[in-house]
């Protein structure tokens, strides 16, 4: 079911240093990138239905089209690898296995935007992981693919990198852009979006390492190549991480489209210690749960996500299996939704703080069935009424383990913490 | 005129002002949106999200009334269940951290948050866990007393220390619910103006040094004055109370919006002027240091008058135009020279490119405009040549020191009308109290030449006379308002329409 | 997230070593304002020092010109940052899903048990701090612990036992 796309070179050794990635085509298309017109870049992508590998899943053409002309400010690019998506872990393979593979997507995507500064915002933990990006990115330096001649080109490219110190909410692209700017990672109100008013003001693009990367495939190959992987409207491959109860947990590139369940099983090896699944949480950890019965019928790409309510989001699969107490499960989510909450919309804010001191009183088997009911209702009362959506990533799925999984947190309820406990044995 | 354009509320057709935001624009027109973070001088941040109104047809259908410019043919839902619902449930998130301690608390009476309770909430609370706790009662300099776990982080001081003072003193730190605002260690708030976030503060949070727990806001009575503090006059809400056997003293001073003149913020300097109006006055006349009569100093001063050889009159340049023309024609009665000088009240250098100027004095304009001379050399040989000087409540010690101002009066008669005890004023042989500008109407022109008028706000129980009353009394030809307006008119040709009760609130911009 | 905002003060005056000083230099050439350098600063300051103190932060508002309440945000904001000093191994176990489903408990329970330490706290002879952090993003090899930066993954208690052996 694999497929190498981009992952081709991630099992060749030293594949991260230029002289071997070059060897594996590294940067060939650099010259066919400039003998294109930046709109024939642009058409390029947006053919090949590239859709943002971050999360959204936003067209990745698209967004680059919605850059104003003419503003006389400069355009900048930003590389979101903050990656802070519970079970996301996709993005940091490429950084040390492939980057030359981002940097020529950042080439291709400055050249296609006309931006001559990119910022890679890569998050704090990845303390080996900035090492070998900014090995990488002195090496393409060295070797004059960044700088003031691209390859030799009249175009102009600087790169920087950008370390995140620990904030989830940075991941979000304008707590992202507020961060690079020296602040606090509070995402801002939009409109203004930032093609329009991003860093420093200027037009500014924001784009997933993942989505980044994908573009020296689509550039060398065609659109059609790169369609030829997926469903009509999920096109291409995506690096899946595969990871809680299966035997075989990791980074698998697969396209879109393949049954969820099949890949749990002929991928990772299926539920681990031969236990039975109890749920699946699709896409990380902000994404619904589906139960069993679900998944059996949705598929990996972002349309039937969306038919069974929940979404594809970054790709992050996590099984769980039947040993799993939902209840506490919740309590993990929402202490780190809450952990992570900027602090300035008053709904989240307060709201996670709330949530968690009532789930944690439910796991004390202290609560009240009209306790659960709050949760769900204070679900409601927060969702959608921020600035952001970090507060929909905690209480979406929170909802959907209040609303599938009902009778675990009742039986906290009624039959005290202890019994409950039990009845996951 | 702005431009108005028509969009509904509710599904009524309201005409509101183009190019303000929803608050504004619909706020203008008498229907509020409530709203914490949200502060005209300060801009739309949008933390709040109390000000969350549903928009019928196109857009997203639902957002922030502070970041959402009003436009032509929108369609604003305020009164629908869900929009009501989102405004229970912000002020509940709100609540369940807030210690809700109104009976203990200095803001209760103005307190948005108590406000918009009683409004849109009013639910017994569900808070049934703990709290988060925070520090209270901390100092952050300049008179700020913060209480960290009354605030609701809109931020408003801390855009104010960064947008207008560009100080910086505050910040947000943390981050969650145990965000809370707080100053660097070791470096305080240190700002001319840093008592206005205690105005800004919707809630208790940010409370003044100086009146907290002096004062329940109910009691206290709110009028409007101009403050005399410098030549910029900021308008200013005078919060006042008579209690019981007591006299009427105020309590504060607050910014009052005059979009000309000072914005919506005073300095800390002009905001603590009130004390003056408390303290220090001068509540008899006194003849000889013995406490007289005002009818026997009346008579006392026309005796100095026979027997003077040669009066001068000094006023000071924080009267207002109506006391100086009084002056202005008694000393044209008497065929005294008239000085309105006041180097001291000059404070060179120490003015800043926002409200404080350097000019301390009220109404120096008003001193030109009539027309009277104020430099040192003429009023210093007028002087020398009198025998008598009536100060008109000038303040000279902020020019000369003491051993200067006992040589300038050496041999000479003083007669003090003043509201003022003070050194200077007990160096005189006669001094008659007057009212302070608190307790009396009149007009004065600023800095920029706007002319502003304000009204009597005080009134003390044993109530000092106006200094117009005082120049009558001693002989002065204008008797009325009327005869002071008419005289106005003729020597000040840009007064010519003077009329107090035309001259807008805010302000009439003299040409 | 406990409060972060009770600064520790070192009462000696703050300033970056030559390295650093001309890594701030550097960085700050590849920005087009200058507040931009406060997250970086702050790093360069953790390298140098281990933690970030009161003076630090003042030090780096200065250098950049910037008010020191700003960078006091972003030092209590971005919870990477150290803002009293660590032990000479910091442990970081993430407690976030994937790890806390394949049993980071028993991570956490093991350290707490063999150094004698809360996660918050720093053992007595400053040898090891423990923290609990969010996720790691290694979920795919969970449990993962992460020691002065260094990940380790598919962390069980033998292997654990092997580190701590080789750690002391």
């Amino acid at each position: 079911m694999e497929v190498k796309i981009l992952s081709a070179k991630f099992d060749i050794e030293d594949g991260h240093k230029l002289e071997i990635a070059k060897q594996h085509g590294a940067y060939a298309t650099i010259d066919k990138l400039f003998s294109m017109k930046p709109e024939e870049v642009i058409e390029e992508v947006r053919n090949s239905g590239l859709r943002g590998r971050g999360g959204a899943g936003f067209p990745a053409g698209v967004k680059w089209g919605f850059l104003p002309k003419g503003t006389g400010k400069p355009v900048y690019l930003a590389v979101n690898s903050d990656e802070s998506e519970p079970a996301t872990f996709k993005d940091r393979y490429i950084l040390v296995k492939d980057p030359h593979m981002m940097i020529e997507g950042i080439i291709i995507c400055s050249y296609a935007i006309g931006s001559h500064d990119t910022y890679i915002y890569i998050r704090g933990e990845y303390t080996s992981q900035v090492k070998a990006l900014q090995a990488a990115i002195d090496e393409a330096y060295e070797a004059g693919y960044l700088g003031d001649k691209v390859a030799g080109h009249d175009f102009k490219l600087e790169v920087t990198v950008h370390r995140g110190a620990g904030a989830y909410v940075c991941g979000e692209e304008t707590g992202l852009l507020e961060s690079i700017e020296g602040k606090k990672g509070q995402p801002r109100a939009k409109p203004p979006f930032p093609a329009v008013a991003g860093l420093y003001g200027c037009p500014t693009i924001i784009n997933n390492v993942q989505s980044i990367a994908s573009l020296p495939f689509i550039l060398e190959k065609g659109a059609e190549a790169y369609k030829v992987y997926g469903t009509e409207k999920s096109s291409g491959t995506h690096l899946f991480g595969i990871s809680g109860h299966v035997e075989k947990p990791g980074m698998y590139e697969l396209p879109l489209g393949l049954p969820l369940l099949e890949v749990v099983e002929k991928v990772a090896g299926g539920v681990w210690k031969g236990r039975k699944l109890k749920g699946v949480i699709p896409g990380g950890s902000s994404t619904p749960v589906l139960t069993p019965e679900e998944a059996k019928t949705v598929t990996l790409d972002y349309e039937s996500m969306a038919e069974h309510k929940t979404m594809f989001g970054s790709g992050g699969i996590v099984v769980l299996d039947e040993t799993v107490d939902m209840v506490k499960l919740v309590e993990n989510l929402i202490y780190f939704y809450h952990h992570e909450s900027c602090g300035q919309c008053t709904p989240c804010r307060e709201g996670l703080g709330w949530m968690l001191k009532i789930i944690k009183k439910v796991v004390r088997g202290e609560g009240e069935i009209s306790d659960i009911d709050l949760l769900s209702e204070l679900c409601d009362n927060i969702e959608m009424k921020t600035v952001c959506v970090l507060s929909a990533a905690c209480t979406m799925p929170v909802r959907s383990y209040l609303t599938k999984f009902r009778h675990e947190f009742d039986a906290y309820v009624s039959e005290g913490a202890s019994t409950a406990e039990a009845n996951q044995e | 005129m702005a431009e108005m354009i028509k969009l509904f509320v509710n599904g009524n057709e309201v005409e509101v002002e183009a190019g303000k935001n929803l608050i504004d624009a619909i706020g203008a027109v008498g229907i509020e949106i409530p709203h914490l973070c949200y502060h005209p001088a300060l801009g739309a941040d949008g933390n709040c999200r109390m000000c969350l109104v549903g928009l019928e047809e196109g857009g997203p259908p639902l957002v922030p009334a502070c970041k959402t410019p009003a436009a032509e043919g929108m369609k604003v839902l305020l009164d629908a269940d869900h929009i009501k619902k989102i405004q229970h449930d912000v002020l509940e998130f709100q609540l369940i951290n807030h210690p809700v301690d109104c009976p203990v608390c200095d803001q209760a009476g103005e307190c948005s948050l108590q406000d918009y309770y009683m409004t849109y909430d009013g639910q017994k609370s569900r808070m049934t866990v703990p709290q988060v706790t925070k520090s209270k009662k901390m100092d952050f300099g300049c008179g700020v007393v913060h209480d960290q776990e009354r605030c609701v982080l809109c931020g408003r001081c801390v855009r104010f220390c960064r947008q207008i003072t560009r100080t910086g003193e505050l910040g947000i730190v943390n981050r969650t619910d145990t965000a809370r605002v707080a100053i660097f260690p070791g470096r305080p708030l240190d700002n001319r103006y840093a008592v206005n976030v205690v105005d800004l503060c919707p809630v208790g949070a940010m409370t003044s040094a100086d009146f907290r727990f002096k004062q329940r806001v109910w009691f206290m009575k709110k009028e409007r004055g101009v403050c005399h503090g410098c030549s910029r006059g900021c308008n200013i809400t005078i919060d006042h109370n008579r209690e019981k056997d007591q006299d009427d003293l105020i309590y504060r001073f607050r910014p009052l919006f005059n979009e000309q003149v000072n914005g919506y913020f005073i300095c800390d300097e002009g905001r603590l002027s009130y004390r003056d109006e408390n303290e220090n006055r001068l509540t008899e006349a006194r003849l000889s240091k013995t406490t007289i009569s005002l009818d026997r100093a009346v008579t006392a001063s026309l005796k100095e008058f026979k027997r003077a050889e040669g009066i001068v009159i000094l006023i000071s340049p924080d009267c207002s135009l109506e006391q100086m023309v009084s002056i202005k024609s008694l000393a044209e009665e008497l065929g005294a020279p008239l000085s309105g000088f006041s180097d001291g009240y000059i404070k060179k250098g120490d003015g800043d490119d926002y409200l404080i100027q350097d000019d301390k004095a009220a109404n120096r304009a008003g001193l030109t405009a009539l027309n009277i001379d104020s430099s040192q050399s003429a009023f210093e040989e007028a002087l020398a040549k009198a025998g008598l000087l009536i100060n008109f409540n000038n303040d000279l010690s902020l020019f000369y020191d003491e051993s200067s101002l006992k040589k300038l009066f050496k041999e000479k008669r003083v007669i003090g009308v003043t509201s003022r005890d003070t050194k200077l004023f007990q160096m005189a042989n006669l001094v008659i109290p007057v009212a302070s500008f608190t307790e009396y109407s009149g007009s004065i022109i600023n800095c920029d030449n706007i002319l502003q008028t304000f009204n009597r706000a005080i009134t003390k129980n044993d109530a000092p006379l106006d200094m117009s009353e005082v120049a009558a009394l001693l002989g002065g030809p204008l008797k009325t308002n009327g005869d002071r307006y008419d005289k106005l008119k003729k020597i000040v040709v840009s007064l010519n329409d003077f009329n107090p009760d035309t001259i807008p609130a805010t302000g009439l911009k003299l040409t | 997230m406990s409060d972060r905002s009770q600064l520790i003060s070192t009462g000696e005056p703050f300033k970056f070593d030559q390295e650093r000083d001309t890594e701030f230099e550097r960085l700050i050439k590849r920005y087009p304002e200058r507040e931009s350098m406060i997250l970086p600063a702050l790093w360069l300051t953790q390298e140098q020092e281990g933690w970030i103190s009161a003076e630090a932060i003042a030090y780096i508002a200065d250098r950049i010109g910037t008010f020191a309440s700003k960078v006091f945000e972003c030092a209590t904001f971005y919870t990477m940052y150290h803002l009293h000093p660590m032990g000479k191994y910091h442990i970081c176990v993430c407690r976030t899903l994937s790890c806390w489903l394949r049993d980071k408990q028993a991570i956490v329970d093991y350290l707490r048990d063999e150094i004698g330490i809360e996660p918050g706290q720093k053992s007595e002879d400053g040898k090891f701090s423990l923290e609990e952090v969010e996720c790691l993003g290694h979920c795919g090899t969970a449990p993962v612990v992460q020691i002065n930066g260094e990940f380790h993954e598919e962390m069980d208690v033998e292997k654990l036992t092997a580190l701590l052996a080789e750690l002391n």
